[in-house]
Formats: structure tokens, C-alpha cells, sequence
């Protein structure tokens, strides 16, 4: 019999947890590691380990290649472009507290798509290789640029097979024809909405009038279309964390089973301003206290809710292929399946190496809609994609489920090769992964309770969190 | 219950005909219009030669494909159009002899591969065609030859494929490369992680080794499987084993259908041994169906009427017994699921079935 490699971790109550290339895990004690390192595990050892997908007995036996095979499936795949993201205008109506780089006042000029960025991006358009296409306008604010919204949005209509659009308002004036527009069946709202009101207003509308017209839009949004075709994203300030509870009790009030936590994401000045090692510890503690408030409304209620991001990670410990979240995958292709395009025509891997290259620390553009793709350095980026070379990642107890960040280090730390834990990105990611592995072991029936929904099943089976003894 | 085979007057062929059954229309090669209706018959003209079919509804076969044999005084519906239920049945030969068994195999083979291609030509677009048996990879070299030439003419009919997944073998690697592996579907039976317990079922020493193998083989030439697994008093406690053996050493596989008793063939005579009352009990059904959601694979409960499932795993079964077959209890007719629900096989014992039926 033979063992695949483990990797191990210390968790808690002093217990060791044990994963695999392949995703595979279980948790066992010092005992087992001793057996272990000294090539004596016993024959019971053997059984528990081939069962669980760890060992098997020769390359014939069906334990080698269900390994292989879902080491395969959680690689991500190269894919085909079909999803832009596209900055139609840098111009916005509001001006949210950490969005200074990446908006123009509503009145300037130049910060818009002009006519022949636009024919040049239909162009490209017409020379993908695919049936299917998602388009999410972006900002600055793109109801502002109704008129190019309509165009894209015709054009791509007659020319896939299926088409789908995402407008990421503020919903802070919508025109009729605005809402005209939004009403369509192919077309999805995506807003900001942080959750509890005077944390929403500080930060964003900041004058009650500007408030409540934004209140009313939200509103009429999810009373016309429903959550189906609406969703809303808060964004959290670390030196200013809203009551769990009122967040989680404004989301529900709109209908919304799933939220997405995110932190701002300081650019520039203010990024050393609040810096990372500073706020990491308290951004944890507030995302463990929201999580637990989540276990008790979903034990309480039959509306189970979920923080979008836990879910994400959990799906990705316990399947393999899921690939369908951009921010978490491995390797993570930049440049290929998505662009972001700029107000000046130029492609992005990413809506935050757009940003970066604002600011004007790294150019990290690779190529622009007349020109095309530049792919020299589209293939310098992505030659740390993966994970599977990273020297510290290949000893690391979570990589089969973690990915790279190429972008946020690149922002960061101006490069890619430093420690990776020392980086924001790292930290934050074996902090969450500890997280949720206590949660996976958790023997409270209510957080078993909330593995189940947030996991898509009646009932959280303990057999998945295997233990040798 | 619908009839699969309908009866005709004496036709004068010596090699099986296949053709369709049109309503209206002047009929072309591989048509026949209907040249009068009668009381209680219909006559179509099949070219130039008059054939009778003996039924009250000629309309139910406007635009079937049928098989007539010779010398049978009955016609084969093989494909009922707008049905997505249409299967051929390539042999009734089968290596195992599992206790549920439907189709109880019989020692002789007649091959009907040539007629089941012309069948498959004249499909509709876009049709799903099941093939099954007995065991059709007894047949494999026919039935691969079959699966290529239909799929160079028609590639847009998609196949399901039920076999005991006993004869694969690394030979085949070539033509499971060629055939088209998004078309294909291979429902695969396996009962229980446990070799004994699996080979017991299926009546055969060593089924479950070469069963894994295969399901293995099948995966790394990138095909598409569906598990099948009866529910038995002799497997059903080991459903959550088994799932997390399936999700764990066979990671391939894209679907998981598991299965109430059909009340048919050995399943009906082992019924009383068998049948396990999931209406008193649905834990051990429940615990697979959890395991293989967490793990992410996709699970379908089939035969399972709605309301011998607890609410919250209703949401997993299919309304699936084929419409020929099904039928509805006196209890149902008050019931606000009966769209949604499977209802029961046409020879459903109720004094021995499940112990709560009730209309939701
Ligand atoms: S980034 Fe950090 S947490 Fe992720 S795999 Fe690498 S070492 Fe582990
Ligand atoms: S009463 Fe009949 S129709 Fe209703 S759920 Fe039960 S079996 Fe199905």
C-alpha cells in the first residue's frame, strides 16, 4: 500500500489536520504523524487512509486513479473569453470614501468611452470563439451611459446565442429609461448596499435627501424584479464594522439569502494608511462573530442565509471543479476567459489591476481594444498563476484549495516572489481556511445545521469530517 | 398503462421493416400515410403494400417509428414520438443475474442492429434513445459499430446507455476516443461499496472488482456516467458508504440515480424480501443523498412517490417512471403533488408497499 504525500497543520484541542494534493483530508493526533514519519502505520492506518482516498494498493487499484482524477478536476482549466467587464465611464454621482481612484467627477470630461473605443470593442466582439457572452458594466457610475449600455447590449443580443448582462449601479438616479432598461429579462442588477443605513450613508450618500433616494431605488428594484435579478454587495470599512445582526437583518428584509463580505480595498495613500497587519486581526474577529450570528438566525429561521465567500471556500474543500468564482481559484488564468475594459479603451486582468494601474505605482494593462491583447505580458503575469510551484504554497495544508493572487501582491508589495506568508493575501486566506476547518469539525448542532444549507443538502453528514484515531 | 406493441394483420415480409407512422402527408421512403381508417383499424400504405394496424387510436402513433418483424402479427413502437421515453432493447442476454432485475435475461439473441440504425435515422432531432437489455456490451462490437454509424448521420441524437459495465476492457480505449463522448450517457449499476455485498446482488463472483475497473476506464476516456443503485434491504444500509466510496474513488462519475424497487421481472419475485419500506425509514437514503451533495455530485431519487420522502429530500426525485408504466392510487386523485409526483409502477403491490401513502 502506498501513501499519497500529506501535509498537516496544528488545529485546535492540540488535534493535527491532514490534507492531500487532491483535496482530501481528515484529522488524527501526534500518535498517527509519529507512524506516520517513521514508516510504521498499521494495517488499520492502511484501511482508514485508502478509504478516504489517501493511499492505494498499485496503479490497477480504482483508490490510484479516483486520486488522480480529482487532483485533475480542481485544476482550472483555461477558458474560452466570454465575460468583460466594462468601464462605459469613469464619471459618478456620488463620492464614496474609498473609491477616490477609481471615479471622475459627473460633470468632467474625457473619462468616457468615446465612439470609436466603442466600435472597437464591438469589433473584438465579433471575433470571439463563442456561442455565449457575459457583459457587466461597470463604473464610475454606468447608467450615466445609458446610450452605450443599449448599443453593447443590442449588439451582443444578435450576435450569441445567449447573452447576459450585469449593471453594477449605485441605483442613485435611474431615469425611467433606466429602469426600461433594467427591466429586461436578460439584464441583472448588481448594487452596493453596506448593510446598515448610517454605515451606507457615511460612507456613500452622505446627505439624507441623496440617502433616501438611493432607499427608494433599492426599493423599487427588489419590488419590480425581485432577488432573482438584484443583489447587493456590502462594503465594510475595519475601522468602522457595522452590528452583525442589523446587517444580516437588512439583507433578509430585502429578501437576500447571500452575502458577500468584503472589505475596502485601500489604494495608494490610504492603503498605508490602514495597513493590513494592522486591521487583519480585527477584520477576523468581526467576520468569525458575523459567521456565528449567521449560524444562530439560520438555526432560528427557516430562511437559511450565507456569507458568500465561506460557502465559496467550503465548496472548494469538499468538490473539486469549482472554478466559478474569479477571486479563488488555481491556477488563476489572468487575461483569458475575462478582460476588464477601461474608460480609454485599455484591458485589465482585473477590476483591481485597473485600479493599480490608476494610481500609477505599475502599469499592469495588457493591451487595449485597438491593438489587442498583449500577450507577452499577459504571459508574464501568469507565470505565477498557480500555486503548484510556490515554494512555501507546496508545504502548505491548503493549497489544494487556496489560489494565487498575482494582482493583490503585485499591488502590494510591487512584487511576487516574497514570502507567501507574509503576504495580505496568505494570511488572510490561512485565517479563513483555519476558520472554516473548525467549522467543518464543529460539533455544535447548529453550525452543522448551517454546513447543510450553505452546502446545498438537508443535513451536514460528520462522516465527511473523517477522524483516525 | 400505454401498449408498446400494437397489433397488425398478417404483412408479407422477409427482413424486419422499419418505418414512420404518418397521420397525413403522401408517404416518402421510410414513411407510411395512413390510406384509410376503419372501426377499430387503420391502413397505412407502405410502398404500394397495405398494412393494417389493429387499434382503437390511430392518432397516438402519428410520427412513431415502428419495427415490424416477419412473420410477428404485432408492430414494435420504437420510437413514440414526443416521447423521451424510447428505448431498444439489443439483446436479452445478460452475464449477471441481480436479484431486482426488470428484464430477466433469456439465452437466446436476435440482432436487430441494422433495423434499430434505419429507427434511429427516421428519430426526431434532438432525441434521446436508450438502449438496454439484457446486457447490450455482450454485443460490443455491433453496438459500438451501431453508436459510430448513427453518430456520423444523426450527431445530434444523444444516447443513454444502461450496462452492467462488465466488459470494457483496455482494447476499447480507441473507440470510446471516437465515439461522442457529450452524446453519450452510460447508466452504470453499483450497489454497495462492499465487493461481497455488491456481488451478491449481482449473482456474480467478482463483478464489483472488474465493475470498478471499468467505471475507472470509462472516466479517464472522458465519458459520461450515471450511477444506478436499487434500493434493497441488502444494500440500503450501506448507502452512505457507498456514496462516499462513489465521490471518493470515482470522481468521474457526473450523475447518481438511486432507485426504489421496480415490481417487475426477480424484482417482483423478491419483492417480499427486498423491498425496503423507505416511507417508515429514509435515514440511510438520506445520508447517501447528503454525502453526495456536499461532495457535489448530482443525485436524482427515482421511483420514489413524493410523499413517502421527507419535505426536504422532495426536492431530489424525479417524476421518472416511464408513462407507459406508471399508474396513481385511489389516495392520489386528492393530492396536490400528483404533477410533480412518480407515482407507481403499473404492478405496484399495495398491500406489500409502502407502509405511509397519503395526499399531500
Ligand atoms: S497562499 Fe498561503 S494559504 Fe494559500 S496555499 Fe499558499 S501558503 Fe497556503
Ligand atoms: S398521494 Fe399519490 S400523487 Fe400524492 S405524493 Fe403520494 S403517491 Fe404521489
Amino acid at each position: 500500500m502506498k501513501v499519497w504525500p500529506l501535509k498537516f497543520r496544528e488545529h485546535d484541542h492540540g488535534e493535527l489536520l491532514f490534507t492531500n494534493e487532491a483535496g482530501g483530508f481528515f484529522r488524527s493526533d501526534q500518535r498517527f504523524l509519529e507512524r506516520y514519519v517513521d514508516g510504521i502505520l498499521t494495517d488499520d492506518d492502511f484501511e482508514f487512509l485508502r478509504r478516504h482516498g489517501h493511499a492505494y494498493r498499485d496503479t490497477s487499484d480504482a483508490a490510484f486513479d479516483g486520486f488522480c482524477g480529482r487532483w485533475a478536476r480542481r485544476i482550472n482549466p483555461v477558458s474560452k473569453l466570454n465575460y468583460f467587464i466594462l468601464i462605459p465611464t469613469l464619471r459618478c454621482n456620488l463620492t464614496c470614501d474609498y473609491c477616490q481612484v477609481s471615479r471622475a467627477p459627473e460633470t468632467a470630461s474625457g473619462f468616457d468611452w468615446n465612439d470609436e473605443i466603442l466600435r472597437q470593442f464591438l469589433g473584438s466582439l465579433s471575433k470571439l470563439d463563442t456561442e455565449t457572452i457575459k457583459i457587466e458594466f461597470q463604473g464610475g457610475e454606468p447608467l450615466l451611459r445609458l446610450d452605450i449600455l443599449e448599443e453593447v447590449r443590442e449588439f451582443c443580443r444578435n450576435n450569441f446565442r445567449q447573452a447576459e448582462f450585469v449593471v453594477c449601479t449605485n441605483l442613485q438616479s435611474v431615469s425611467e429609461e433606466a429602469w426600461e432598461f433594467l427591466g429586461a429579462a436578460d439584464t441583472f442588477i448588481s448594487t452596493s448596499f453596506d448593510g446598515v443605513e448610517e454605515v451606507h450613508r457615511s460612507q456613500r450618500t452622505k446627505e439624507s435627501v441623496v440617502h433616501s433616494e438611493f432607499r427608494s431605488n433599492l426599493q423599487r428594484a427588489f419590488s419590480e424584479f425581485g432577488t432573482a435579478k438584484v443583489s447587493a454587495l456590502p462594503t465594510l470599512d475595519v475601522h468602522n464594522l457595522p452590528d452583525p445582526d442589523t446587517v444580516i437583518r437588512s439583507f433578509v428584509e430585502l429578501g437576500l439569502r447571500s452575502i458577500y463580505l468584503r472589505r475596502v480595498n485601500y489604494q495608494g495613500f490610504a492603503r498605508k494608511r490602514y495597513d493590513f497587519r494592522d486591521t487583519q486581526e480585527a477584520w477576523m474577529e468581526f467576520y468569525r462573530r458575523f459567521v456565528d450570528r449567521l449560524v444562530e438566525h439560520n438555526w432560528e429561521n427557516d430562511d437559511a442565509v450565507e456569507e458568500y465567500y465561506l460557502s465559496h471556500l467550503l465548496r472548494r474543500i469538499f468538490r473539486t471543479g469549482v472554478q466559478n468564482h474569479v477571486d479563488l481559484r488555481n491556477p488563476n488564468w489572468l487575461g483569458y476567459d475575462y478582460l476588464v475594459v477601461d474608460f480609454d479603451g485599455q484591458y485589465y486582468p482585473t477590476d483591481e489591476a485597473r485600479m493599480v494601474s490608476r494610481i500609477g505605482r505599475l502599469d499592469l494593462s495588457i493591451g487595449d481594444v485597438d491593438s489587442g491583447i498583449d500577450a507577452r505580458k499577459r504571459d508574464v503575469l501568469n507565470s505565477a498563476a498557480s500555486n503548484f510551484e510556490d515554494p512555501d504554497c507546496i508545504h502548505c495544508v491548503y493549497q489544494a484549495y487556496c489560489g494565487p493572487d498575482v494582482i493583490d501582491d503585485l499591488s502590494r508589495y510591487g512584487r511576487i516572489d516574497i514570502p507567501r506568508h507574509e503576504t495580505a493575501h496568505c494570511q488572510h486566506h490561512t485565517a479563513l481556511f483555519d476558520f472554516a476547518f473548525e467549522l467543518i469539525y464543529s460539533e455544535d448542532p447548529k453550525v452543522q445545521r448551517s454546513l447543510g444549507h450553505w452546502l446545498g443538502t438537508p443535513k451536514y453528514r460528520t462522516e465527511l469530517a473523517a477522524r483516525l484515531k | 398503462m400505454i401498449p408498446l406493441r400494437v397489433a397488425i394483420d398478417p404483412f408479407p415480409i422477409s427482413v424486419p421493416l422499419v418505418i414512420r407512422l404518418q397521420n397525413d402527408g403522401p408517404s416518402e421512403e421510410g414513411t407510411a400515410g395512413v390510406i384509410h381508417r376503419g372501426q377499430g383499424f387503420v391502413e397505412y400504405d407502405v410502398c404500394g403494400l397495405s398494412l393494417t394496424v389493429r387499434t382503437p387510436d390511430p392518432d397516438a402513433l402519428d410520427g412513431d417509428v415502428v419495427l415490424i418483424l416477419p412473420g410477428q402479427r404485432s408492430l414494435h413502437r420504437l420510437i413514440r414520438n414526443g416521447s423521451p421515453h424510447n428505448t431498444f432493447l439489443v439483446t436479452e442476454q445478460c452475464d449477471q443475474k441481480c436479484v431486482m432485475c426488470s428484464q430477466p435475461p433469456k439465452a437466446h439473441h436476435v440482432d436487430l442492429f441494422d433495423p434499430f440504425y434505419e429507427a434511429a435515422l427516421l428519430g426526431p432531432y434532438g432525441t434521446t434513445i436508450g438502449i438496454s437489455g439484457g446486457e447490450p456490451m455482450l454485443h460490443k462490437e455491433r453496438l459500438f459499430d451501431f453508436l459510430l454509424r448513427v453518430q456520423e448521420r444523426r450527431p445530434d441524437i444523444e444516447f443513454h446507455i444502461l450496462t452492467n459495465g462488465q466488459h470494457f476492457d483496455k482494447n476499447d480505449e480507441p473507440i470510446l476516443q471516437r465515439l461522442d463522448r457529450a452524446r453519450i450517457l452510460w447508466g452504470i449499476p453499483c450497489y454497495s461499496a462492499s465487493p461481497e455485498t455488491h456481488d451478491d446482488i449481482v449473482v456474480k463472483a467478482g463483478a464489483f472488482e472488474t465493475l470498478e475497473r471499468n467505471l475507472a476506464l470509462l472516466g479517464k476516456n472522458g465519458h459520461r456516467i450515471e450511477l444506478r443503485t436499487v434500493i434493497l434491504n441488502a444494500n440500503v444500509n450501506g448507502l452512505a458508504d457507498l456514496s462516499l466510496y462513489v465521490t471518493t474513488h470515482h470522481p468521474h462519475i457526473s450523475f447518481w440515480a438511486i432507485m426504489q424497487l421496480e415490481p417487475i421481472g426477480y424484482g417482483r419475485q423478491n419483492w417480499g424480501r427486498e423491498f425496503f419500506d423507505s416511507s417508515q425509514n429514509f435515514d440511510p437514503i438520506a445520508a447517501g443523498v447528503d454525502i453526495a451533495n456536499i461532495r457535489g455530485l448530482e443525485t436524482v431519487l427515482y421511483n420514489f412517490p413524493l410523499c413517502t420522502v421527507p419535505e426536504p429530500y422532495r426536492r431530489f426525485c424525479a417524476n421518472s417512471i416511464s408513462d407507459w408504466k406508471q399508474k396513481y392510487l385511489p389516495t392520489c386523485s386528492d393530492c396536490s403533488a400528483i404533477n410533480r409526483c412518480t407515482g407507481f409502477f403499473e404492478w405496484y403491490p399495495e398491500e406489500r408497499g409502502f407502509s405511509s401513502v397519503g395526499a399531500l
